[in-house]
Formats: C-alpha cells, sequence, structure tokens
C-alpha cells in the first residue's frame, strides 16, 4: 500500500505541476484575458476546454457508480448531460455569441435593458456556480482522503488551497489550456482501466464493443438470484422521475453561466456551433464509457468476488472497507459472501475497480490524478464564473462603474478567495452526497436561466417585466421544490433532483403571461432579437436585413 | 454594405430553423421517446442487451453526436449558398465586440 501511494501522490503532483506551469505561463496581464480568454480559440481545442470544464467530480467518480447501482435507472444521467449540448448548441449558445456580451447577466442586462433583471442573473450564477462547487470540493476530499489515508476533511482543505492558487493565478486564458491538458488526463484515465478490463473478461480490447454482452449476462445473474434484471426499467425509481431528472439536466446544462461563458471564448456563430459539436464528441467518449465502467466492475463483483469464503476475501477489501463505503456481512453465517451482502458505495466504483481487476500501481495512479483532474478543472471554471458575475456585474457595472482594470482584477481575486473559503467550509460537512448536490444545481440554472435565455433570444415581445418576475419565479419554485421533495412531499413521484421539470414550466408561463400583459420593448430591443436570426455578416437594420459585402454605405 | 432581399433573408432563416427542429425532434425521439415507451422496446436486442438499455447507454448519445456535427456541416454550407463568408463573419463579431464593451460605461439604465 505505501508504494501504491507514493505512485498515485507521484502521479497527482505532476499532472498539478503541469496544469500550474500552464497556468503561470499563460498568465492573465488583462481583465479581457482573465475572463474570456482572447477571442478566437480554434472549435476543436475549445470543444476540447469545454469537455474539461465540463466533466466533474459527478462524472468522473460519481456516474460509473450510480449506473452501476440503478441500473437502466441511472441512465438519465447519460442522456441528461449530453443531450443538454444539444439544446445548448442549437437553441443558446451562436445567438449568446453574437449578442456578444461577457457572461449569461450582462446578456440579460442589456437584452431587457434592467439593472434588477442583471443584478437577479448575477445573484443566481454565484448561487448555482457556489452550489456546484461544494459537489467538487467535497470530491476531490474523497480522493485525497483516500490517498493520504487522512479524513476527508484534510483532504478538501488541501483542495481548497490548490483550486484558489491556480484560478487567481491564471485566469480563464490559463483555465483554457489546462483545461485541455486536464481533459487528456482525465479521458486516458478513464479508458484505460476499461480496454483492460475488457481485454481481461471478454479478451477484446473494445470495450464499448464487449460491455453488452456482460450487461445479458448480470441479467442472467440477477435472475437466477431471483432480483430483478440490472437492465429492467423502473425498478429503482419511477418513470416520471426518469423523465423529470433527464429533463432537468439536459436543460440545467444548457443553461449553466460557466458552460455558457465558454461560448464566449469563439470567434463566430459558426464556430459557436462546431464548438458545441466537439464539445460533445469529446464528453461523449466518457459518457460512452461509463456504462462499460459501471457494467465491468458489477460483473467482477458478482462473479469473482460474490461467492468467495469471507475469511478469504481480496486484500482491496479491507482498505475500502476501512473507509466505510464498502460492507460485507455473512448474514445467512454460511461462510460465504454472497452478492446480496456486499454493500458498496456508488463513489468508489472508479476509483475501486482497477484495484478490483488487478490492474496494477500506475493504473491506480493515473485513475486517481484523473479524479483530481475532473474535480479541479470544473472548480476552476466554476471560481471564474463566480469572479466574473461579482467583478463584473454586480460590481463593475453596478456600484462602481469607474472602476479601473487593476481594481476590478482585484475585486474578481477577492471574489474567489472568498467563494473558496466559504464553499470548502460547507464541504467540510456536505449536506447531501455529490451528485446530489450537482444536480441541484442543474435544476436551479435551468429552472431561473432557461426559459428566460431562451425567449429572450426568440421571442423579440419578452420584456424586462417577464424576465425579472420569470427568474424569480423560477427560483423559488425550483429552490421549495428541492426542500418540499428532500422532506418527502413530492408530486407524481418527481424527486428533489428531476425539480426541473417542476420549475422551468412555470418559469415558461411566469415569463409569456407577464410579458404579454406588459408594454411591449422597446424598438430597438425588438430589432435586435431579429437580427440574431443571422450570421454577423447580416444585420438587421430598421426592418431591412444588409449583408456586409465589404463596401461602406 | 447591400440590402437582402426580404424573402432571401426570410427563406435563410426559415431552412435555419427548419433543420434546428428536426434535430432536436430526433434528439427527443432517441431520449424521451425510446424512455417513455421502455418496456415495450425492451423485447428487441440490440449488440447484446435490450434495445431500451442500449440506446439509453449508447445509442442517444450518439445520435446526439451526430446532429451536432451534421448541424455544423450543413449551416456551413446554407451559409456558403447565402453568401456568408466567415472571415467576413469574424472580422463583423470582433468590432462589435469592441463597441460593445467601450459602450456600456457610459450607459444609462433604470433599475
Amino acid at each position: 500500500m505505501e508504494s501504491q501511494m507514493l505512485v498515485s501522490l507521484g502521479l497527482i503532483l505532476a499532472t498539478f505541476a503541469l496544469y500550474i506551469v500552464i497556468s503561470v505561463y499563460n498568465r492573465a496581464r488583462a481583465t479581457s484575458d482573465f475572463y474570456v480568454a482572447s477571442r478566437g480559440i480554434p472549435p476543436m481545442w475549445n470543444g476540447m476546454a469545454i469537455g474539461g470544464d465540463w466533466m466533474s467530480a459527478a462524472s468522473f467518480i460519481g456516474m460509473a457508480g450510480t449506473v452501476m447501482a440503478l441500473g437502466y435507472d441511472g441512465l438519465p444521467y447519460i442522456m441528461g448531460w449530453t443531450g443538454g449540448f444539444l439544446l445548448l448548441t442549437f437553441l443558446l449558445a451562436p445567438q449568446l455569441r453574437k449578442y456578444g456580451r461577457f457572461t449569461v447577466p450582462e446578456f440579460i442586462g442589456d437584452r431587457f435593458e434592467s439593472n434588477t433583471a442583471q443584478l437577479i442573473a448575477a445573484i443566481a450564477t454565484v448561487i448555482i456556480s457556489f452550489t456546484y462547487i461544494i459537489g467538487q470540493l467535497s470530491g476531490s476530499g474523497v480522493v485525497i482522503g483516500r490517498l493520504f489515508n487522512i479524513p476527508s476533511v484534510y483532504g478538501t482543505m488541501i483542495g481548497v488551497v490548490i483550486i484558489a492558487i491556480y484560478a487567481t493565478l491564471g485566469g480563464m486564458k490559463g483555465v483554457t489550456w489546462t483545461q485541455v491538458a486536464q481533459y487528456m488526463i482525465l479521458i486516458v484515465a478513464y479508458i484505460i482501466p476499461i480496454v483492460f478490463i475488457s481485454l481481461q473478461i471478454t479478451s477484446n480490447p473494445i470495450p464499448w464493443l464487449t460491455y453488452g454482452g456482460i450487461v445479458d449476462r448480470i441479467g442472467q445473474i440477477d435472475r437466477e438470484l431471483g432480483l430483478s434484471e440490472y437492465f429492467a426499467p423502473f425498478t429503482e425509481s419511477d418513470k416520471s422521475q426518469f423523465l423529470a431528472l433527464m429533463f432537468t439536466l439536459m436543460v440545467g446544462t444548457s443553461a449553466l453561466p460557466h458552460v455558457i461563458v465558454r461560448f464566449f471564448t469563439v470567434s463566430t456563430m459558426k464556430a459557436a456551433r462546431w464548438s458545441g459539436a466537439f464539445a460533445l464528441l469529446f464528453i461523449g467518449i466518457l459518457y460512452l464509457s461509463a456504462p462499460a465502467y459501471a457494467a465491468f466492475s458489477r460483473f467482477i463483483l458478482m462473479t469473482q468476488v460474490a461467492g468467495s469464503p469471507m475469511n478469504e476475501l481480496p486484500a482491496w477489501t479491507q482498505s475500502w472497507m476501512d473507509t466505510g463505503l464498502l460492507q460485507t456481512a455473512d448474514q445467512n453465517g454460511d461462510g460465504i459472501l454472497q452478492w446480496t451482502e456486499l454493500s458498496v458505495g456508488e463513489d468508489i466504483v472508479v476509483m475501486a475497480t482497477p484495484e478490483i481487476a488487478q490492474l496494477g500501481m500506475f493504473v491506480i495512479g493515473l485513475v486517481a490524478a484523473g479524479a483530481m483532474a475532473a474535480a479541479l478543472s470544473t472548480a476552476g471554471g466554476l471560481l471564474i464564473t463566480i469572479s466574473s458575475s461579482f467583478a463584473h456585474d454586480i460590481y463593475y457595472r453596478l456600484i462602481k462603474p469607474d472602476a479601473s482594470d487593476a481594481k476590478r482584477l482585484r475585486a474578481g481575486r477577492i471574489a474567489i478567495v472568498l467563494s473558496t473559503v466559504i464553499a470548502g467550509l460547507v464541504a467540510l460537512d456536505p449536506p447531501g452526497v455529490i451528485t446530489q448536490i450537482v444536480a441541484w444545481a442543474f435544476a436551479l440554472a435551468g429552472g431561473t436561466f432557461f426559459p428566460v435565455l431562451f425567449l429572450g433570444i426568440w421571442w423579440k415581445r419578452m420584456n424586462t417585466q417577464g424576465a425579472v418576475a420569470g427568474m424569480i419565479t423560477g427560483l423559488a419554485c425550483t429552490l421549495s421544490y428541492i426542500f418540499l421533495a428532500m422532506s418527502g412531499i413530492t408530486l407524481l413521484g418527481i424527486q428533489d433532483t428531476g425539480a426541473g421539470l417542476i420549475g422551468v414550466p412555470i418559469n415558461f408561463l411566469v415569463c409569456i403571461l407577464v410579458s404579454k400583459n406588459t408594454p411591449a420593448p422597446p424598438q430597438h430591443l425588438q430589432d435586435d432579437v431579429i437580427d440574431l436570426r443571422y450570421p454577423e455578416q447580416m444585420t438587421y437594420k430598421d426592418g431591412e436585413v444588409w449583408i456586409n459585402d465589404g463596401t461602406q454605405n | 454594405m447591400k440590402k437582402v432581399d426580404k424573402k432571401t433573408a426570410e427563406a435563410y432563416f426559415r431552412m435555419r430553423t427548419r433543420l434546428i427542429i428536426i434535430f432536436l425532434s430526433i434528439g427527443f425521439i432517441v431520449s424521451f421517446g425510446v424512455a417513455a415507451f421502455a418496456e415495450f422496446f425492451s423485447q428487441f436486442k440490440f449488440l447484446g442487451v435490450e434495445f431500451h438499455y442500449y440506446m439509453g447507454s449508447q445509442g442517444a448519445v450518439i445520435v446526439f453526436i451526430l446532429c451536432l456535427f451534421l448541424n455544423a456541416v450543413l449551416s456551413d454550407r446554407i451559409d456558403k449558398k447565402y453568401g456568408i463568408d466567415d472571415t467576413a463573419n469574424a472580422a463583423v463579431s470582433d468590432r462589435n465586440t469592441r463597441r460593445n464593451n467601450t459602450q456600456h460605461v457610459t450607459e444609462e439604465r433604470g433599475m
């Protein structure tokens, strides 16, 4: 175990050193760099950075475990988190890019010509990013804690310090290229284990083709044990919760401020479309692999661990039992561990499977480094979003419009340090499991922003009153439903993680009703909306569409 | 600057909107559609596993990716047909961004 710790630590430190070198090398010098890098990062690299930004501790550590535990009922995470990029790339990102504002609150402030709307949007952005970051910090705490065999509380503290240092040092420019590096490390770390396991148990190295057969065999074993089949639909939750969760994650993905801001770094609407496509391709590689990870892990546990005598369990079981996340109990006292007597914590699946399959120290260390990359990259992007919402939308545009670049930069850095420390304190005693906290952030993002962004872009009649009322009721309804569902009061079987299906339609309804019953927005704002129908070269002005062919008029 | 015929401009917008509706409908069917009728689809098998499970774990994601790339390619083609050039787009976009970011310093807005 000692040498394993050294190898894992060495790999994590080496990758950290790499991120910090890239970050310092690209050290931001001006605010415009700090927030959106310099525009014009090529779509493929931007897509990869979105991937690194996007895939968090929940995707890397949590998702495969959730699918392993829930079977088919865990798949909304796969479809929801990828499908959101469809909504984002078709309905929001290119248009927001043409509108050309830095952040989501800024778009809302300008589209509705209202400081109130901008302030609400900025506060909601901070709440959403803050909720999301708690999950990341506690995730990094779990990884670091296990690594050093220290309580995860200290692990979280170490993670907090590292994240704060590099986010304040590098800003987004650093983060863009560190996120490309982080994507590469985490995807390699995720793929290598399943390729080897696939080779071990099916003698075919292409996991995406082989795990279907394994899923079928798991179903057979389930049948023999008298359990519901792994792939059978709606055994763990209602169909309504399946659909609600998928809807929440999809809509939330497309309305997350820290993901949307990434599309401001591309040069044109066309580049935004390609960035979205590349982002989903790179993200899809991990999401297509998670169900394979889940199936292999469950199969090995069912066939190689279950059925072994209690006193001859493999060595890895002891170290994971020490963490409390793996439990075995010989309930029927026959001296043999049955599958039903084995309780595996969802969050250890990705980390423990390489150990279970005996893939060697290097692969195990690589997975730890990948998990850290996932937690850190997302946390970095979130901190920049919090910082820019505060420094740009609240401080500069609303409190002190004459603030110099240096002052704004300092306000942004103070916001980063403050929010890291506060989120770190909350993460010491997290209010729920990681995937659950993250799902709340999605419900809040969708419930607050999706209808307002969507209608703001596509419906010229949408006005300030509608946007303000929609955001407030959307945020309030989603928050209330999360709390109600947590205390056991649910509607149609929809749980707290599916709260978006409640908040989003209400927000839409309020936006439309309030806008219809209040005066139409000024003509120039309505013209701006029509202008978003066309690429940059075409402009809508005074009822006519003009194309810029290089000649002046 | 040259005026674009109203019909041409509308035709451009219609074509782009049609693409969006088609691709989003496809995305909706392969995810929500299959999940809503999961019990029905479980009688078929694909790549060794029940079809509803296959679609949830692989099929839907692959369709999403294809939709985005196909849309990017088709949209580029439409742009080309209407004489849109992306270097010109980039120049306009860059100019607008600069203007937006100097403009709102002096801008006055009500709460």
